[in-house]
């Protein structure tokens, strides 16, 4: 059986793999809501592959203007990229992410356990 | 399936950040009573994890793709829905904050979804369906599979809801995408099970209250 050091380690190791990996194997493709969207605004059909990307534009602006939720917010990393780094700038970004949620995890966690009666 | 900003009136967006807000308090109070020294690390790393895997998007036909969202995953190994709701708050906020995936205003919405609804359904269809199978993996797939789904048809309720996507239309193409989407979901919800109970079985045995 794996010690808690061992199953740590080798979790986070997999977990910094699959980060490292991601922007070089993930699709590009829109995601399952973002395809919904596309679709039902017209900019692709439900079952096929092409997107129209000017389409896409107005389908964005059609949606504001139907829910009024014009809130945006510059993130600092938008869409997992460091301005101008590519790939690498995507992947350092993603095991940024990976690193920063392990820490959050870990110290919000220790702080809960520490205050049970 | 992470929802952007401009998909939900601002006053629907407030209603599921009041109810995101209840469920992330019940969260932290399970958290108080259930965070040993033993779990913490397996909630980092199940955190770490879920966070990585979720920035792989795997390609599905219809010009579309889908990633894992972990919440059955989180639930099933942490013997709790809660313990979803605790680690895909994290991970929502850490996204949303600092790299624009799911919205900041309708981030309680997306809490419901992928941590409530994706934890709720995951944990109690793993232990419906394991009497049934008596082992892990099957129950751990149909788990993947169906939190996804039915967190797909949330979302197009949501959706419908907010006057964006009409309800047939949404509900058919949201759970057209993400009953394809769910084999990936099952797929890597049962082997990364296989993985932990190979190295500790302990932990699984004590999630589920049987030996695997």
């Amino acid at each position: 059986m794996m010690d808690n050091k061992t199953l740590i380690f080798s979790g986070l190791a997999i977990a910094l793999v699959i980060a490292a990996m991601a922007p070089f194997i993930a699709s590009s493709n829109p995601d399952g809501l973002e395809s919904a969207f596309f679709g039902i605004f017209g900019a692709k059909e439900i079952q096929g592959s092409d997107l129209n990307e000017d389409a896409a534009g107005s389908a964005e602006e059609e949606i504001t203007a139907i829910t009024g939720n014009e809130f945006s917010f510059g993130s600092p990393f938008p869409d997992y990229s460091i301005g101008g780094l590519s790939r690498f700038g995507e992947a350092a970004a993603v095991i940024i992410g990976t690193l920063l949620v392990l820490g959050i995890a870990l110290g919000l966690s220790r702080v809960i356990a520490s205050r049970q009666g | 399936m992470h929802i952007p900003d401009a998909f939900i009136p601002l006053p629907q967006a407030a209603v599921y950040w009041i109810i995101a807000l209840i469920f992330i308090a019940l969260s932290l109070r399970w958290a108080r009573k259930e965070l040993s020294e033993e779990k913490i690390p397996l909630v980092a790393i199940l955190a770490a994890g879920i966070f990585a895997i979720q920035a792989v998007n795997i390609p599905i036909p219809w010009g579309t793709s889908g990633h894992m969202m972990g919440a059955a995953l989180a639930a099933i190994v942490l013997g709790s829905p809660f313990a979803a709701v605790f680690i895909l708050t994290l991970v929502l906020i850490v996204q949303g904050v600092l790299f624009g995936d799911g919205g900041l205003t309708v981030m309680g919405a997306n809490i419901i979804n992928m941590g409530v609804i994706g934890g709720f359904v995951g944990y109690y269809s793993y232990r419906g369906f394991y009497p049934i199978f008596k082992s892990p993996y099957a129950p751990a797939f149909i788990a993947g599979w169906l939190s996804l789904f039915i967190v797909s048809l949330a979302c197009a309720a949501e959706m419908a809801v907010a006057g964006t996507f009409p309800l047939g239309l949404g509900l058919f193409s949201m759970g057209l995408y993400h009953a394809v989407i769910g084999i990936i979901e099952g797929g890597i919800t049962a082997f990364a099970i296989y993985l932990i109970a190979t190295a500790r079985p302990d932990i699984m045995a004590d999630s589920t209250g049987v030996p695997t």
